[in-house]
């Protein structure tokens, strides 16, 4: 668990889609699986139904590094989350080593430190009780 | 090159209202009584319906054959444009294309929404798998990451956003349907120091969700002359993108889909981005309105808020920018708020405006934005060039 995260405990279960399944059964053995286009060697993410650079169905789950850099950044003051008092968080778009970017919330990081280019490594934190990905500074 | 045989005859709007208690059929009643009174026209000359999808009735799947049985109207082409804040300007061309196919001759273009009084939506996908356990504040979130991008390519000037938060809060002041709790006047230092919602989104960056609807008149323009319409205007250019770069990974979020969808309504209006006379940008968040600029061409990209203070955006300045308040000053009508920047437009090209009425109205460029996907700025854009005849 991580020395800073305002959101811990906090985080609304995902509503998972059904292809997406692969995601969540790695995320619960601790490994980044993404998407993986064997015809057009591209990575995707959020998971899809098809590839969404061919449409086709031939699509492998790879796990991956989980390092990335920050593309950009928000410190979010008014949370939609329903709790009195809940300190400002970051939630971050983090470009992964593999070409995708990922919406997650930099996490052990003073909201003041986040800065665009920092690297970060993948950090799993929880949304109901399923892992979820978070990223902390690398 | 341009068309113009499909003619708008007639434009209403509703008073945009805070939890107006109201409903989508309510509201929508008051705004096709408006626009048939302002076309001069009687209800069973109009034989088609497009209406945008609003919140206050996201849960219905019959909500055009629903709404159009409460106006007590007999149709031979009806369809919802789920385009969100771009649907009223999409609305517009999916009625002259099918007016065009001969399916109908009048269509009734209308926007209703009661976001503020009642919501059914539930947008789940993406949204409720990878975005809500993240705790990112809805909109002003994900603009808050466009922004610090922007600003980390670009630099972006809070003199520029305040700029154009005071001219529309002065053009508010002007227009008597805009929303009351929103008609204050407004100096730039307010704006500087209005709450942080979600760095670099300030409160008075944000649109306020309220209740509202309009609704224009669309015919053919040998329809109109015979009906003896008294004003009119061609809709005389058009492009729409969804979802674009979709393709990229990682694309430069700065670039939005207007880029695309503003140079095909150019070419089809035959006109160049110095010919436009009036703009009416869709402005959900104000930096949306620097972003279209860059676009569409009014500037290159990462000159924006040099543009922006550079030139006057009042009614009466050189280049007259949402005249009616814009969304943000005016409040926004959940996804009925795009249709306040069309009916605007309408207005000035009819020349009933009054008090804020702009020099030369002969034509103007209206745009429209909607849904957010994940990780990128928006994913509908639209472009509409009226031309008043």
């Amino acid at each position: 668990m991580s020395e800073y995260d305002p959101l811990e405990g906090l985080r609304p279960a995902p509503v998972k889609q059904d292809f997406s399944q692969p995601f969540w059964d790695g995320a619960a053995q601790g490994k980044f699986l993404l998407q993986y286009c064997p015809e057009s060697g591209k990575y995707q993410f959020y998971p899809r139904p098809v590839s969404v650079q061919t449409g086709k169905r031939n699509l492998e789950w790879r796990e991956v590094s989980g390092r990335g850099t920050v593309y950009s950044h928000t410190v979010t003051y008014r949370s939609p989350i329903p709790v009195k008092g809940i300190k400002p968080y970051i939630v971050a778009l983090v470009e992964l080593e593999e070409g995708v970017r990922v919406m997650a919330n930099l996490v052990g990081c003073p909201v003041e430190a986040v800065k665009i280019g920092m690297l970060v490594k993948l950090a799993w934190v929880k949304a109901g009780e399923d892992n979820f990905p978070a990223f902390e500074p690398a | 090159m341009a068309q113009r045989d499909i003619a708008i005859i007639g434009a209403s709007e509703v008073k945009i209202e805070l939890r107006s208690g109201r409903t989508t059929y309510e509201l929508a009643g008051e705004a096709m009584a408006g626009a048939l009174a302002s076309a001069g026209l009687e209800k069973h000359e109009i034989d088609g319906l497009a209406v945008t999808s609003c919140f206050s009735d996201a849960g219905n799947p019959f909500y055009s054959p629903i709404l159009s049985a409460y106006l007590g109207l007999q149709l031979d082409w009806c369809q919802t444009t789920d385009l969100g804040g771009a649907g009223a300007s999409g609305s517009v061309v999916r009625a002259a294309m099918a007016i065009r196919a001969g399916l109908c001759h009048t269509v009734l273009v209308l926007s209703a929404d009661a976001q503020s009084t009642t919501n059914r939506g539930d947008i789940q996908g993406f949204r409720g798998e990878f975005q809500y356990p993240v705790g990112i504040m809805g909109p002003p979130g994900y603009f808050g990451l466009l922004s610090n991008r922007y600003d980390h390519q670009y630099g972006l000037d809070p003199k520029a956003l305040a700029k154009l938060a005071v001219t529309q809060r002065d053009h508010a002041l002007l227009n008597p349907l805009a929303c009351e709790k929103l008609r204050k006047p407004l100096t730039e230092a307010e704006y500087l120091a209005s709450p942080m919602i979600s760095h670099p989104i300030r409160m008075l960056d944000c649109v306020m969700v309220a209740d509202g609807a309009s609704a224009c008149i669309v015919t053919t323009t040998e329809r109109a002359k015979a009906l003896g319409a008294r004003r009119m205007a061609h809709p005389i250019g058009y492009g729409e993108r969804v979802n674009h770069l979709e393709t990229e990974n990682c694309p430069d979020i700065t670039r939005v889909g207007h880029e695309a969808a503003g140079a095909k309504a150019l070419a089809q209006a035959g006109m160049k981005i110095g010919d436009i006379k009036q703009f009416h940008p869709y402005d959900d968040f104000l930096i949306a309105i620097i972003l279209q600029m860059e676009a569409l061409g009014f500037c290159k990209p990462g000159e924006g808020c040099k543009y922006v203070l550079e030139h006057d955006f009042h009614f009466n300045g050189d280049l007259p920018l949402n005249t009616g308040g814009g969304q943000i000053s005016a409040g926004q009508a959940g996804l009925a708020g795009g249709a306040h920047n069309l009916t605007e437009a309408l207005r000035q090209l009819f020349g009933e405006a009054e008090g804020r009425q702009v020099k030369d109205n002969s034509n103007a460029m209206v745009t429209g934005i909607g849904w957010i996907p994940y990780g990128r700025n928006w994913g509908s854009s639209t472009v509409l060039v009226l031309e008043a005849a």
